[in-house]
């Protein structure tokens, strides 16, 4: 009954139209394939948003709260200058210092308060929980059939003060079609 | 210029030989030709280096294009997002293959353009190397995107310009045409008109031709000369025709009484006799020999002796009608020719008349006065014969006679 409640609320807060799967990142073969993926796709991103303040090369941090499910060695790797710092924290220990927020999976409750509690703060968030992208997440990374892609919720972009480049919007939104 | 009847001209001429006109036609269309083609060259090759200019400048605006669109693409090394940034690419003319490689020179995506290409010599000279730009993002390099060119802008533009000289030559060829027709009428029409000037004079003698004025300075300069030559060759043609009258009349006449000679009246009376025959005719033949002359010559010397002869000459010319004929055949001896002689008249009175003439004294030169006296013979044609050594003797024989009565008188 909850669980169906807050399935409407997500669906009113979040209209499925503005969310669809794009990228398709080729993930290498090997054991570590997919964490390489996962921490090079988290840094592109990175690299593509803009925060308010500071440059490109301001070392971020990156909270990350819950169990991710694709790879338990965050690193995120940034193309060019600037730095990832990654602190696994949790729900209730979030702190407004956080620049990224990494939702790995967590009780729905949790999830739903970080969301609010993100809301018109500059802070990007990530998970690896939403493959339809749907719970209000900026972006959302997927496996899908050996490889890894993402998708972006335009509405929770656009909510917040950070930037993101249109391109990768439109990656993580507008080639869902092909 | 040798006309249709003249005599073999002295120099060996050409055998096939143009016309100015058309020499300077040909002369003229090559010029143009020349200089059309050259111009035409000029920004043929011009237009094809600029043309390449904005072509490489094409390519390389397409490649970074190319570059900000596939760069999140490689940042993901995602080959669908690499497709799709290059999409935009693929629409460019005159783009023939892209490609996508990433940090490690694998490609990521590639894609081929379905024209194929329209001249793969010109593609080969003018785009030899893909143009490549290297995709950063914040300063590393993530990968490359390249670029290759192809023909299909400049084959346009080659075309465009090879029908654009085409052009440019029929007009030439038509221009040439124009301005060969001017020059006939500027140019050749004066020569044509010095050339038959110069015909003129020579075929038909026409000394008084004269070259009209000619509106270019050289060739009026020749019609000059040609018109001064010929004021000098129509004197030549002038003192020459005169000279021939001169010595012509003096053949045929005497030059003490200006009378016709001897061999003047032998053609005469041959005439006379033929022309009498043909119409059935008569006419008289007088000789009128002067009487004692040789007296009178050595009495009063020679001056006299001519005095009377010019005064002997004078009277009897005196005494022709229109168509009558004298002249005088010897010293003291004269012919008169009485044609036609009507049918009433009598020998004795033309002779008469012929005396009666000569009655009035002559002046002598000295202020003596002579009176004169002639024995005249008188023949009929063609009563006393009808040849001119018949007529003649028989006129003799009469005047012969006519002496004998007068010195027995």
């Amino acid at each position: 009954m909850l669980a169906s409640l807050f399935l409407i609320g997500a669906l009113t807060t979040t209209p499925q139209m503005a969310v669809q799967a794009a990228s398709q990142t080729v993930v290498e073969d090997g054991s570590g394939g997919m964490t390489r993926a996962v921490n090079r796709m988290i840094g592109g991103i990175v690299s593509y948003a803009r925060w308010p303040d500071g440059s490109s090369a301001t070392p971020r941090v990156m909270c990350l709260v819950g169990t991710p499910r694709l790879s338990d060695r965050m690193a995120p790797d940034l193309p060019g200058p600037g730095s990832v710092t990654v602190r696994r924290t949790n729900a209730s220990a979030v702190a407004p210092d956080c620049d990224i927020l990494f939702l790995g999976r967590m009780p729905v409750a949790d999830r739903r308060q970080l969301i609010a509690w993100v809301r018109g703060r500059p802070i990007l968030t990530i998970t690896d929980d939403d493959a339809a992208c749907i719970y209000g997440a900026m972006f959302c990374l997927s496996n899908r059939a050996a490889s890894l892609s993402f998708s972006v919720n335009i509405d929770a972009i656009g909510r917040g003060p950070l930037r993101v480049d249109p391109r990768v919007l439109r990656i993580g939104g507008g080639g869902g079609a092909s | 210029m040798t006309g249709p009847g003249s005599p073999a001209p002295p120099i060996e001429r050409i055998g096939t030989r143009t016309t100015l006109q058309k020499l300077l036609s040909r002369f003229h269309f090559g010029i143009t030709l020349f200089a059309v083609a050259l111009s035409g060259l000029t920004i043929l090759l011009a237009g094809v280096t600029a043309l390449r200019g904005y072509a490489d400048r094409n390519m390389e605006l397409a490649a970074q294009l190319g570059a900000y669109g596939v760069e999140p693409a490689l940042v993901f090394n995602d080959a669908q997002a690499a497709r799709e940034g290059l999409e935009p690419l693929t629409r460019i003319p005159g783009i023939a293959r892209l490609r996508v490689l990433n940090d490690v020179g694998r490609p990521l995506t590639q894609w081929t353009s379905p024209a194929a290409d329209p001249a793969p010599l010109l593609t080969r000279i003018f785009f030899p190397r893909p143009f490549a730009v290297t995709v950063r993002r914040n300063g590393s390099a993530i990968g490359t995107i390249e670029v290759w060119g192809d023909s299909s802008t400049l084959i346009d533009y080659v075309r465009i310009g090879l029908l654009a000289g085409l052009g440019c030559l029929l007009i030439t060829a038509f221009g040439t045409i124009f301005l060969a027709r001017r020059f006939e009428y500027e140019l050749v029409k004066p020569l044509n008109e010095i050339a038959t000037v110069a015909h003129d004079v020579r075929l038909h003698r026409r000394f008084d031709k004269r070259v009209q004025s000619l509106g270019i300075a050289e060739l009026d300069r020749l019609g000059g000369d040609i018109n001064a030559l010929l004021d000098e060759l129509q004197g030549w043609q002038g003192n020459m025709e005169s000279e021939r009258a001169l010595l012509a009349h003096r053949a045929s006449h005497d030059t003490l009484t200006a009378m016709p000679n001897r061999d003047a009246f032998d053609e005469q009376l041959a005439l006379r006799i033929q022309s009498a025959e043909d119409r059935s005719g008569r006419f008289a033949l007088l000789f009128i020999d002067a009487d004692n002359f040789k007296a009178a010559n050595d009495n009063f010397g020679h001056a006299a002796g001519d005095a009377v002869l010019v005064a002997l000459s004078a009277r009897i010319k005196d005494t022709l009608r229109k168509g009558d004929f004298a002249a005088r055949i010897g010293g003291d001896e004269f012919i008169v020719i009485i044609d036609p002689l009507d049918g009433d008249v009598r020998a004795e009175d033309l002779a008469n008349q012929i005396r009666a003439s000569v009655v009035e004294p002559v002046l002598l030169p000295g202020g003596e006065t002579y009176r004169a006296a002639v024995s005249v013979g008188v023949a009929l044609f063609p009563d006393s014969g009808s040849d001119a050594t018949a007529l003649l003797t028989a006129a003799d024989a009469a005047m012969y006679a006519d002496k004998m009565t007068n010195r027995s008188r």
